[in-house]
């Protein structure tokens, strides 16, 4: 228990979950078949919005980090209807350089500190520890330290999230929209033809993209007590593209095993020192050699519901 | 299909098989350490060893390094040293400073390199009640995360004005332009301690301008700089752009003195600007050239070990490592981290190679600089 309990554990834990809530922003966008590399930057507006409204005007955080999220979603839709003509690499590069343009303008503005970034965010467990503190559980629950439960709460908050997440794109999927969605990614032509307006279904899931990806920074800003321009510079974007590309981006899972991978390996690789960078690349080109179309497809799951359900019609 | 699968199936295998054995190497190290004396005191070290600022990185363990060997040789206090890269990432720090706390057990911690890291990383030593100590954050606002937060590393706050009141008597400044690097937190803080600095010292500011980390032209600027006609002009940037932008300065015909942050501090801003660097003022708390005995002998013995001059983070972190090594033997226990705190917080007339060191009542060092210039290609003591 005291191993399952252990401070640097939970905060792996808390790592991967946030960044697999990463993972399913920009499953929501790759479901479309559009390629938006601005996730970062909607990150950092999200981050933002949400740490200056918590640290300068005293928000609560149930209230700024939604805030947060809607920002970056509508920014999204602004910049959407004109870089959404684009597909394919072209749309790639606009929403990367978007992405840089919001990082050169945190740089320079003066709410945002500049370089020097915002420091002393409150952080979520300090925030869940108070309430509970005021509920009388201030030495913590069952045993465990203050420090403990506040870090579990965080977790459960986590975990609730991205099981709201993984509910809501699952249903999505199985709806009208969803199925306009799938109908883009195969072909937007023939979806057009079909009497889709893509346009619009493609700004949705834009938008939905850049809220989950708000609402991802938000939480990230308090987890980490400091948020810099530095964080989310183009290479977080291909950070998160990695999660898809590895896990797969065909189900919604694939983007929240590729974020779990990619969080833990580096930690596990610890031990490794030096090396740690190298077979770290190592494995992301052999995973790519092996598996082009990313850990788990729908073939993949497929062939495992065909194998455990033959084993138990035996 | 079924020829697809295999192979899926074989690359997990070739990852689970790597994953294992990774932590398999975990386990050995650590066995390792516990055969060099019972009572060895864990200190873990959170530093950027890979990546754009590796170089900073690698002084530090190499100081640390050899202090080490030094102080394990001497007996009083055994200390094991724990190293983690942080690849100069809030999150990488914030990792391994979890995991040195949490699973290495260490009673204190150097590092991290970054100010940006320690912002994030620090808070959380804090919380956990463990001693953590940069040796190369110098932004404004480092100890007031916490009581467990220390430095030896000189603020700038403390640094720059030296350099600018030695300056303005030196040469007489009246009126100064003013250059930093916008895009670095850390430059954008040395630039604030220089203006106010130059305030107290009452000289006018003729100018401010900027650029950005990583910028090769300057000559729109000092263009602008020139027609001006400053008695000196401030810079607060790294080497690398300092270094062009004295070329470039000297180039266009402005002659005057250079003022510049700790970024003016390096070697290699002389072997970038060859004859441009002439003139250029810093103040720094490690000057190698210094007539003392034990900065003497840090010095060769650096040099015999590594082949190089040890430059200033590589002496910080030499420095801070006796520091910790005399507030575990002031403490009494390897273990206990509330005492360990407690002793360092009374560190007092510690003479480490980077002078005189005593630390303030919010854990600062009280320490002097040394203001230096360029001359004839080295830095030499402004006197």
């Amino acid at each position: 228990m005291d191993v399952l309990l252990n401070q640097y554990y939970l905060q792996i834990a808390i790592f991967v979950l946030l960044n697999a809530i990463l993972g399913v922003s920009i499953y929501m966008t790759l479901s479309t078949g559009q390629l938006s590399l601005g996730n970062a930057g909607f990150m950092s507006i999200g981050a933002y919005t949400c740490a200056i409204l918590t640290v300068k005007a005293g928000l609560p955080l149930y209230l700024a980090i939604p805030i947060g999220g809607i920002a970056a979603s509508f920014m999204s839709i602004i910049i959407g209807f004109p870089a959404l003509r684009l597909t394919g690499i072209y749309l790639a590069i606009a929403t990367l350089g978007f992405g840089e343009v919001v990082r050169v303008i945190i740089l320079n503005l003066k709410i945002t500190n500049g370089a020097l970034g915002i420091s002393g965010i409150p952080t979520l467990g300090a925030k869940i520890g108070k309430v509970f503190s005021s509920l009388g559980f201030s030495q913590g629950i069952g045993g465990l330290t203050a420090q403990q439960t506040s870090n579990l709460m965080v977790l459960v908050v986590l975990i609730l999230s991205l099981a709201f997440l993984v509910f809501f794109c699952t249903r999505l999927n199985r709806s009208r929209v969803g199925r306009a969605f799938a109908a883009i990614k195969a072909d937007e032509a023939a979806a057009e033809a079909m009497g889709i307006n893509t346009t619009y279904y493609k700004l949705l899931a834009f938008a939905l993209g850049a809220l989950i990806a708000g609402i991802a920074g938000g939480l990230s800003a308090h987890l980490t007590f400091f948020i810099g321009p530095k964080d989310f510079a183009y290479n977080r974007t291909v950070e998160i593209l990695t999660f898809a590309v590895l896990g797969g981006s065909d189900l919604i899972i694939g983007p929240i095993v590729g974020a779990l991978l990619l969080t833990l390996l580096p930690e596990l690789l610890r031990s490794a020192s030096e090396y740690r960078l190298m077979i770290y690349g190592a494995l992301m080109v052999a995973m790519m050699a092996f598996r082009p179309q990313g850990l788990i497809s729908e073939e993949t799951v497929r062939f495992w519901k065909g194998k455990l359900g033959r084993r138990v019609k035996k | 299909m079924k020829k697809s699968l295999t192979k899926i199936l074989t690359g997990m295998m070739i990852g689970t098989l790597l994953l294992t054995t990774a932590g398999c190497g975990g386990a050995a190290p650590a066995t390792n350490s516990g055969s060099q004396g019972g009572g060895a005191a864990k200190i873990g070290v959170v530093a950027y060893m890979t990546g754009g600022g590796a170089a900073y990185g690698q002084s530090q363990k190499e100081g640390l390094d050899l202090a080490k060997d030094e102080i394990n040789a001497q007996g009083k206090v055994k200390i094991d040293l724990v190293f983690e890269d942080s690849r100069g990432n809030n999150t990488e720090a914030i990792n391994a400073v979890n995991k040195l706390i949490n699973k290495d057990n260490v009673v204190g911690l150097i590092g991290p390199t970054l100010s940006g890291e320690m912002f994030a990383a620090g808070p959380i030593a804090n919380q956990s009640g463990v001693p953590i100590m940069g040796t190369s954050t110098t932004a404004e606002g480092i100890t007031d995360l916490g009581e467990y937060v220390f430095r030896n590393a000189l603020p700038e706050s403390s640094a720059v004005p030296q350099a600018v009141k030695k300056a303005v008597e030196k040469y007489n400044l009246k009126k100064v332009a003013v250059m930093y690097s916008s895009n670095n937190d850390w430059a954008v803080s040395g630039y604030k301690t220089m203006e106010k600095a130059l305030k107290d010292n009452g000289v006018e500011i003729v100018t401010t301008e900027t650029f950005a980390d990583k910028d090769t032209d300057f000559s729109a600027q000092l263009t602008k700089i020139s027609s001006l006609k400053p008695d000196a002009v401030m810079v607060s940037s790294l080497y690398q752009e300092a270094a062009l932008v004295l070329k470039k300065a000297r180039e266009i015909g402005i002659t005057v003195p250079f003022v510049g942050t700790n970024g003016f501090n390096s070697p290699e801003l002389i072997k970038i600007a060859g004859k441009a660097a002439e003139g250029a003022i810093v103040a720094s708390p490690w000057y190698p050239g210094k007539e003392n005995e034990k900065i003497k002998k840090f010095v060769a013995d650096y040099k015999a070990k590594y082949n190089k001059v040890p430059d200033q983070f590589a002496a910080q972190s030499y420095d801070a490592l006796y520091i910790y090594a005399n507030a575990l033997e002031k403490a009494g226990s390897s273990t206990d981290r509330k005492k360990l705190r407690d002793s360092l917080a009374t560190i007092k007339d510690f003479q480490g190679v980077t002078g005189k060191f005593a630390f303030d009542d919010k854990r600062n060092p009280l320490m002097n600089a040394t203001v230096l210039i360029v001359k004839d290609g080295q830095f030499t003591e402004l006197k």
